[in-house]
């Protein structure tokens, strides 16, 4: 009743006075650099779009876009393999434990980005844990490539997107009528066919919105495949990187800039669709 | 209707008796509209200085909506409202001077109950010390001194409605309102303190709006009721007016159990007047509206107003008992006519009544004076 | 657990199978790094065979290490405050005003979380090297403020909806004026989403590195860039004992959040 009173409610003028001072810094410090970018990317001098006409052009560019939807799909692929079981897993335990369990999962969600870069070195790197362990389990015989390469760039993707994954198909597992089940169970249904024919369609709200968490956050990745990836590994960000430090063309720095603000744009666009708008805040807070 | 300008001052704590008759509230034409829909209907009410005044009526009725625009909540569609003597329509909430009880107590969280009663007057800029001895003062009045350094959460119910109490009535605001204060608090707790809203009430003599839709509760602690249906007032009255005197059927059907026989005016009887109706032609006292022979009605007779015994000078009909359950001091017939109409009958309960079963013919009857004449109810 | 997929032993042992090596992977790189900074300062070493503090020295008495460190520090500590002054009134007005197209607003005050941050830092660096803010602190701070926003907005927001109404409403009753309400009735109520929101923020602002880089040279570098060039170039164990402070300071954030969140679910 209160919540359409004027008692509880703000006047339009001091709602304003309190929205502007942040209203204007995001103007100047969010709307005006990506303007800028778009700007730049379209006026080296003069208006044109020669610079997106000689990225779709650019083996590179072309090579590097492909790189990254290789990258992104398959680390989102196995994110979702490897968190499914781990959501089941989750959801069985009484609330308490999956309590306990949760923070372990959510660990690596606190970690900066760069310690967990650093530590992925130190355990798959040549002289890492695992190639030891392998070494000395084979006599020396094995010792596997899976840093500075595509297995790194994809072990240290799965490493930041897993928590997204489990959270959200946790919360469909969870939102599951687990009467569904027992009924299914009592008229004699096996495990499998439980699974196939009512776990996992009723999760797929979930599913659907931990691919596209997923795709939508390793789309923009920048750090894992600089540090974790060989050059053959380079992601679009990368690329924006490389050409405005390296060749100091900004004008194709922003062109690819804008065209990866469009793809993930796109992505968001899909999330907000699936889950409402609150799709990715809700998913990090 | 003057206005005069002038500064909230809150009424002295015994309002004198000749201020009891001037004007508290005054709403003049008040309409609400929510879209297309009329939440309250051009609406004109006075409430008087030091007086009880309780809105009752079912949800929807509009009673909420008629507090919510008094204490500024919401503004009305059109008309006016005055506040002690002041132009109130589009004045700030927290200039009208009011006070509020929610049914949630509406307590701060983060503040004792000390802090609680203290923040109105540290609103206002009272001194240090004068805001102490006025807390003091006013957790006496309602016995709770000895819970002033514990936050709200740790006390129960009562004594959270009232501590918030104590925080309307320590400002002296003009005017008290209160949303169905007693709404979460068990039937016992919910008496008692309706007998100490009612102390405090003439203990202090603040002029009080208490929103309910409970009618015992309207009854035991109001001066006036406003009785509201489908955004208007349907009567206003002293309790006793409302129950003996109900102008429509809904006021009827809304405060006490009545029965209602429908039926057709024509002449006779000692008033002039009788109602020809499906189980019998029965005499009626004079109608308090304009009716003439041939037109609908509607006949009410309360069930405590009539017998299964008989006697000289009562109107009865004849009927077969369904049921007759006990109900403590009284009990209550299910009388069948033969129209497969049911009529209510309430008995005083005594050791030597005779017992009614189920089945035995009986002639329920009541004394003329005591049945009503009614305009037949018009759907909303 | 047979609730949810039957009560098959076989699969039930497959699944938690499954599942603790997957807790393994994600814990082990966060943990990892605790014992390799207690050993051979010559080089990444695990398992550590010697335990000295040689790396922490280390880190402590070269001024490029530490110093970053302190900018790190003094960056997020400046821009968590400084976030919090802006969107916590920004945060109050969007949800309790009528304002018409506040959603748009809204949107605007979320979009940093959905841009990915390579684009937001090529535009700023584009942005500042006209205005001359590269490599300053007040740069780095104003964009960490544009990052850090929605942390808090969403944080105080989900708190503001949580709070009772109520309570506004009678503080206004009582005749409590806007101002009043909002620092003794609201801000109150508030303490524990703004804290949360508060340490996301500092959180975020300290590991931020992607911004960082574009914007930081040598002179407002922060402990983030300075680590990623290290890793990208040379590889120092010393890179194990900041990683393990960084991780304590992270774990001790991670807990805070998670006791204000509980201790705001047991009292709402």
């Amino acid at each position: 009743m209160a919540q359409s009173g004027t008692a509880s409610e703000l006047s339009l003028p001091s709602a304003l006075m309190l929205l502007a001072p942040l209203t204007l810094l995001m103007l100047a410090i969010l709307v005006y650099p990506l303007a800028l970018t778009v700007w730049t990317s379209v006026y080296p001098g003069q208006f044109s779009l020669q610079a997106y006409t000689e990225l779709l052009s650019s083996t590179l560019f072309l090579k590097v876009l492909k790189n990254t939807f290789e990258i992104s799909l398959s680390g989102t692929l196995v994110s979702l393999l490897v968190g499914y079981p781990v959501a089941m897993h989750l959801a069985a335990q009484p609330p308490s434990r999956r309590t306990a369990y949760l923070i372990m999962v959510m660990l690596p969600f606190w970690t900066s980005i760069l310690v967990k870069s650093f530590a992925l070195a130190a355990v798959f790197g040549n002289q890492g844990l695992v190639n030891q362990l392998l070494g000395f389990v084979s006599g020396g015989q094995i010792n596997l490539p899976m840093m500075f390469n595509r297995v790194g760039v994809i072990l240290g993707m799965i490493n930041f997107l897993l928590p997204f994954m489990i959270l959200s198909i946790l919360g469909s597992l969870l939102a599951q009528d687990r009467t569904l089940i027992l009924a299914a169970e009592t008229m004699g249904a096996k495990p499998l066919r439980i699974f196939w024919k009512i776990t996992l369609p009723l999760s797929l709200p979930g599913v659907v919105a931990g691919v596209l968490i997923n795709i939508t956050l390793s789309i923009g990745m920048y750090i894992t495949p600089a540090l974790l990836g060989g050059r053959q590994d380079m992601m679009v960000a990368n690329l924006v990187d490389f050409y405005t430090r390296q060749t100091l063309d900004w004008t194709a720095a922003s062109a690819t800039a804008v065209v990866l603000l469009l793809i993930s744009g796109l992505l968001v666009a899909l999330l907000g669709k699936v889950r409402g708008a609150s799709g990715l805040s809700g998913a990090v807070a | 209707m003057t206005v005069t300008p002038m500064t909230v001052t809150p009424a002295p704590a015994s309002a004198p008796v000749a201020e009891g008759d001037r004007a508290m509230v005054e709403l003049q034409g008040v309409t609400k509209r929510y879209g297309e829909v009329d939440a309250l209907k051009r609406v004109d009410l006075t409430i008087r200085k030091g007086e009880f005044v309780t809105l009752l009526g079912p949800s929807g009725s509009g009673k909420s909506t008629l507090l919510n625009l008094i204490a500024g909540m919401i503004t009305p569609s059109s008309g006016r409202i005055v506040i002690d003597g002041r132009d109130a329509t589009t004045l700030p909430t927290n200039q009208r001077g009011l006070g509020m009880v929610f049914q949630n107590y509406a307590l701060m969280p983060h503040m004792t109950v000390f802090e609680n009663i203290a923040f109105p007057l540290q609103v206002r800029h009272l001194p240090k010390d004068e805001i102490k001895r006025k807390v003091e003062q006013v957790l006496d009045l309602i016995q709770l001194g000895h819970v002033a350094g514990r936050r709200p959460r740790e006390l129960s119910g009562g004594q959270q409605q009232r501590i918030s109490l104590a925080r309307c009535i320590v400002y002296n605001p003009a005017l008290i309102l209160m949303d169905e204060p007693l709404g979460a608090l068990d039937k016992n707790l919910r008496e008692q303190m309706q007998l100490e809203i009612k102390r405090l009430h003439a203990d202090l003599g603040i002029t009080m709006l208490y929103v309910t839709h409970d009618q015992d509760e309207a009854l035991t602690m109001s001066d006036r009721i406003v009785l509201m249906n489908g955004g208007k007032i349907e009567q206003q009255g002293k309790p006793d007016e409302l129950y003996f005197k109900p102008a429509t059927v809904f006021s009827a059907e809304f405060i006490g159990s009545s029965n209602l026989i429908p039926g057709i005016v024509e002449a006779g009887g000692v008033s002039g007047l009788s109602l020809r109706t499906a189980i019998g032609t029965f005499p009626v006292p004079a109608a308090d509206f304009a009716v003439s022979t041939g037109d609908k009605a509607m006949l009410l007779v309360r069930p405590e107003n009539m017998t299964l015994t008989g006697g000289p000078g009562v109107t009865s009909v004849s009927g077969r008992i369904d049921d007759s359950i006990l109900l403590g001091g009284v009990v209550r017939h299910f009388v069948r006519c033969k129209d497969q109409s049911t009529i209510i009958v309430q008995e005083l309960n005594q050791p030597d009544r005779p017992i009614a079963k189920r089945g035995d013919e009986v002639r329920a009857g009541w004394p003329p004076a005591h049945a009503r004449l009614l305009p037949p109810s018009v759907p909303h | 657990m047979n609730a949810l997929f039957g009560s098959s032993r076989l699969s039930r042992n497959l699944i938690a199978t499954a599942a603790w090596l997957c807790y393994v992977f994600l814990l082990l790189p966060s943990l990892i790094v605790i014992p390799i900074s207690f050993g051979n300062p010559g080089q990444i070493e695990f398992p550590p065979r010697q335990f000295t503090l040689a790396l922490y020295q280390q880190f402590f008495t070269d001024q490029a290490w530490w110093g970053s460190m302190v900018q790190s520090l003094l960056v997020a500590t400046v821009t968590t405050m400084l976030t919090l002054v802006l969107a916590v009134p920004a945060a109050y007005a969007l949800v309790r005003s009528q304002l018409p197209r506040r959603n748009l607003l809204r949107g605007l005050f979320m979009m940093p979380m959905l841009v990915p941050v390579i684009v937001l830092g090529l535009g700023l660096y584009l942005q500042f090297s006209n205005w001359g803010l590269l490599d300053t602190t007040t740069g780095l701070v104003l964009s960490h403020i544009m990052l850090t926003t929605p942390f808090i907005m969403v944080s105080v927001m989900s708190g503001l909806h949580h709070s009772d109404v109520s309570l506004e409403t009678v503080a206004s009753i009582m005749g409590a004026s806007r101002p009043v309400i909002f620092f003794r009735v609201v801000l109150p109520q508030l303490k524990a989403s703004i804290a949360v929101g508060a340490l996301f923020a500092f959180l975020m602002s300290l590991d931020e590195v992607v911004v960082a880089y574009f914007l930081t040279g040598t002179k407002a570098m922060t402990l983030p860039v300075k680590m990623y060039s290290s890793i990208r170039w040379e590889l120092t164990p010393v890179l194990a004992a900041v990683s393990t402070l960084l991780t304590l300071l992270s774990l001790l954030i991670a807990l805070g959040i998670i006791a204000l969140q509980r201790k705001t679910e047991a009292n709402p």
